[in-house]
This record gives structure tokens, C-alpha cells and sequence, in this order.
């Protein structure tokens, strides 16, 4: 179990943020340019080649394991930004784009000569490629065949799926039951295969209404209602669920 | 920014030290150009952006039929109106918009990461992003909302809307009283990414 994955309805936290800044360190937008130029150059989308040495995938899905796979404790001590930095230089090192050692000697450089200039290099294309992929983004809407088991109105069960390093399916769902509110025309894939978690084929995605009262027992605020978006892969009928858990 | 955890004195020097390394790493080996990341930035800062929330929330002010199409299908909707390209990019792939009304009160919250719709909103705030609100809104909306100076009354229903698929939410806040005389560049104004979001409701300059 993740705590990243089971955020939701954690208690004890204290107040929260109203910060409305995007960004509260100039260095955070170069790290947010980084991470977005590398999701457009990414190599399995469609778009134009470039003259870009970027050979490998990136997207969100390797963002969110890297977040994902941190100690909790250093999950709630970093900021947003800062688990960007430490994911994205790690991926450059892991990848084999950079070194460890390159990577803190230009640190200490930059860090005793802050102003010293960026190189200056590269080609139109690459850039045109990157507010072309701004443009047109990255649809997980496939066409293809596929069968909608559930519709609005229907009760579905939430699956409690293996446990493993990525998911879409927030923890504290797990188990629960829900009522489909909007069944989504089309099939949906997802930017990585997520294993025994189970999505990334097209499949439906519904979204699903829960009473907090039944998630927090006496322990949720009154009149409100939690719907979350889920894919297929995480639902159940509920008799189907219950010889599931009796097997 | 936490007084719970020890922090070296020089914390962001030595984060703004290392990004500008890793920038000019990859400029040096050609994964990037000097210019890409403020490619980027420029972006959000001219293409995509709570400016086009604000103008679609404007529009469903002033015209209840494209507010109605707007929340039955919320990308035709917005291709209807004269913003700029991207409008269905990244990030904004599959827009799903709900309104408040009488009795109803939407939150917009992703408890997995930080789902935001980028073109309509661009990036997200820090307090989207906080573990500490993804947390909570999820079991105490209203207490949630009271500490960002928002009192949702008990009658009125929350709507909380967890952003862990496809879908990029947006809120339609409620037409503040006293704007009858204000055109829609001035309602737009008044429309800030919290009201879209749901953490804060519009309010007459």
C-alpha cells in the first residue's frame, strides 16, 4: 500500500494551502518547461520527427511513478516542483541522457554563477514540435471495439486490484460502492500498461457516484457527494465482486 | 515551507542551480533547444490560460442556451467561441464542465496528482496541488472551503469531483449580483481560477 495512493480522506494534515501562485521560484518554471518539451518530443506520439536526441517515452504516467514510488515522508516534505527536479533528472540519469557527476559539476557551476548564460543551441523544428503536441494534444481515445457493462444508474462494485507502482484508481474507493453517473461515449486508454492494476487498453471509463457517508462512516461532512472518473478495469457488478472475494 | 522537516538554508539556490544544469545538459546534447522551455512558458502565457475560462464563463453569463450546451457537451461548446488553437490540446483532450446553481455547490479536486484543464485554465495553482487539500476535500469539503474564506451554507449540496481519468473538470461559478450592466469582457474579469475551480465564488468588482 501507497499512501500516495490513498490521499484521499487522510486525516490530522492541519490547514490547508491558499497559495494561488502557479509557481513560487523562478527555477520552478524552467523545470515545468523541461518536463512538458520532453512529454512533446516523447517517442510514441505521432508528431513530426525532429533533429531532438530524445529517444525514449515520456509522459505523465512516468511523472506520477516517480511520485508514487517516493517515502510518504518525503512526499509531504518536498514541494511540487521539487519532486519534479529530483524525478526528472533522475530519469535523464537513469535513461543514460546524462551523468550524475556531469549533472553536479554544472550544478556547482551554475550555483557559484548563477547568472552564467544557457548555451545557445538547437533547431526550429524542435520547438515546433513542442506547441504542435500544446496544440493538439494526446487523446487516450481509441476506436475500437468495446461493450459498456454498466449503465447510469446501475450500483458497481469498486475492485480492490493488486497494488502495484502506478494507478489510477484512488485507495480510498477500494472495496466501496458507487452509482455510474455518466457512462462516457468511447474507449480509453492510458499512457502506460499499469500491470496487474489493469488499465491501459481502451476500455470505458465511467464516472462514479459515492456517498461519503459510506466511505467515512460518522466521519464525513454532511450533504455532499464524491463522484470520481474510473476505468472499466476498475469495476465490478456487485454479485461478480462478491464470488471474487468468497473464491 | 514546512517547519516539520529540516531544510538546508540555501533550498532554493541549490534547486535553481540544479535546474539550470539539467538545462543546459540538454541543450549542450541536443534533447532540447535554448529556446524550448521559454517556448513553452510563452505558451501559457499568451495560448493557454484561466483568460479562456474567464471568456467561456463570461459567455455562459450572458447567453443560458451556450451555457446549457456547455455543460451537455462542454468541448463543442467551446469550440463555438473565438479562442485561441489548443482549445482541445493537451491537457484539455476531454473537458467536462458542471455548473453551480440553486442548491449546488461544484469542487473541482484530483486526490491521485493534479489534473488541471490546461487550456482553459492553464497550470495549476499551489493550493490544487497541495497534498494537504487533495486530502481533505475529499472527506471535509466545507471545512476545506471555510479556510479559503468560502461558506458554503448546509442546505446547498457540494458536489466534489475526483479527476483520476480522462476528464479535466471545470466550474461555471454562479453570475455575481449587480453585473446586469457589465459586458462580457467585464464579467470576465470578474472570473478567477479559484471560482473556477470551485474553491472561491465570482464576486462583483
Amino acid at each position: 500500500m501507497k499512501l500516495q495512493h490513498y490521499l484521499g480522506g487522510l486525516e490530522g494534515l492541519g490547514p490547508v494551502s491558499v497559495e494561488t501562485r502557479v509557481f513560487v521560484e523562478p527555477w520552478e518554471t524552467r523545470i515545468f518547461g523541461i518536463h512538458t518539451a520532453m512529454m512533446a518530443l516523447s517517442s510514441q506520439l505521432p508528431l513530426p520527427a525532429t533533429p531532438s536526441t530524445f529517444h525514449t517515452v515520456w509522459t505523465w504516467a512516468d511523472l506520477r511513478k516517480g511520485a508514487e514510488s517516493l517515502n510518504p515522508f518525503d512526499y509531504f516534505k518536498f514541494r511540487y516542483y521539487e519532486k519534479w527536479l529530483g524525478g526528472i533528472c533522475g530519469y535523464f540519469i537513469a535513461n543514460g541522457y546524462i551523468t550524475e557527476e556531469e549533472l553536479e559539476a554544472k550544478t556547482r557551476e551554475y550555483y557559484s554563477d548563477p547568472g552564467k548564460p544557457l548555451p545557445e543551441a538547437g533547431s526550429a523544428a524542435i520547438d515546433a514540435r513542442i506547441v504542435q503536441y500544446l496544440v493538439e494534444g494526446d487523446s487516450p481515445k481509441r476506436d475500437v471495439a468495446f461493450t459498456h457493462d454498466f449503465a447510469v444508474g446501475d450500483t458497481v462494485e469498486i475492485r480492490n486490484v493488486p497494488s502495484v507502482e502506478h494507478t489510477r484508481l484512488p485507495g480510498f474507493l477500494r472495496g466501496h460502492s458507487g452509482e455510474v453517473e455518466t457512462v462516457y461515449p468511447g474507449a480509453y486508454t492510458y499512457l502506460c500498461d499499469t500491470g496487474a492494476d489493469g488499465i491501459g487498453t481502451p476500455m470505458p471509463v465511467y464516472c462514479v457516484k459515492f456517498d461519503p457517508a459510506a466511505l467515512w462512516p460518522g466521519n464525513a461532512e454532511p450533504n455532499f457527494t464524491l463522484y470520481a472518473d474510473l476505468y472499466a478495469a476498475y469495476l465490478a457488478a456487485p454479485a461478480e465482486a462478491d464470488v471474487a472475494a468468497a473464491a | 515551507m514546512d517547519p516539520r522537516f529540516n531544510f538546508p538554508e540555501d533550498r532554493e539556490a541549490r534547486s535553481a542551480a540544479r535546474a539550470r544544469a539539467l538545462e543546459a545538459l540538454l541543450i549542450e546534447k541536443g534533447v532540447i533547444t535554448a529556446g524550448s522551455v521559454d517556448t513553452v512558458l510563452s505558451f501559457f502565457e499568451t495560448k493557454m490560460g484561466p483568460f479562456n475560462g474567464a471568456k467561456i464563463v463570461a459567455r455562459a453569463w450572458t447567453d443560458p442556451a451556450f451555457k446549457a450546451r456547455l455543460v451537455a457537451d462542454t468541448p463543442a461548446a467551446i469550440a463555438e467561441l473565438d479562442l485561441p488553437a489548443g482549445m482541445a490540446g493537451a491537457e484539455g483532450e476531454h473537458m467536462r464542465a458542471v455548473a453551480n446553481g440553486e442548491g449546488v455547490h461544484n469542487l473541482i479536486i484530483c486526490t491521485l496528482c493534479s489534473c488541471y484543464p490546461w487550456p482553459v485554465l492553464g497550470l495549476p495553482p499551489y493550493w490544487y496541488k497541495d497534498p494537504t487539500f487533495r486530502s481533505r476535500a475529499a472527506r471535509e469539503p466545507r471545512a476545506v472551503l471555510n479556510e479559503f474564506g468560502l461558506a458554503v451554507p448546509p442546505d446547498v449540496e457540494i458536489k466534489v469531483w475526483d479527476s483520476s481519468a480522462q476528464i479535466r473538470w471545470f466550474v461555471v461559478p454562479e453570475r455575481p449580483a449587480g453585473t446586469d450592466g457589465l459586458d462580457e469582457g467585464q464579467l470576465a474579469a470578474l472570473v478567477t481560477p479559484e471560482a473556477m475551480m470551485g474553491v472561491a465564488v465570482a464576486k462583483a468588482a
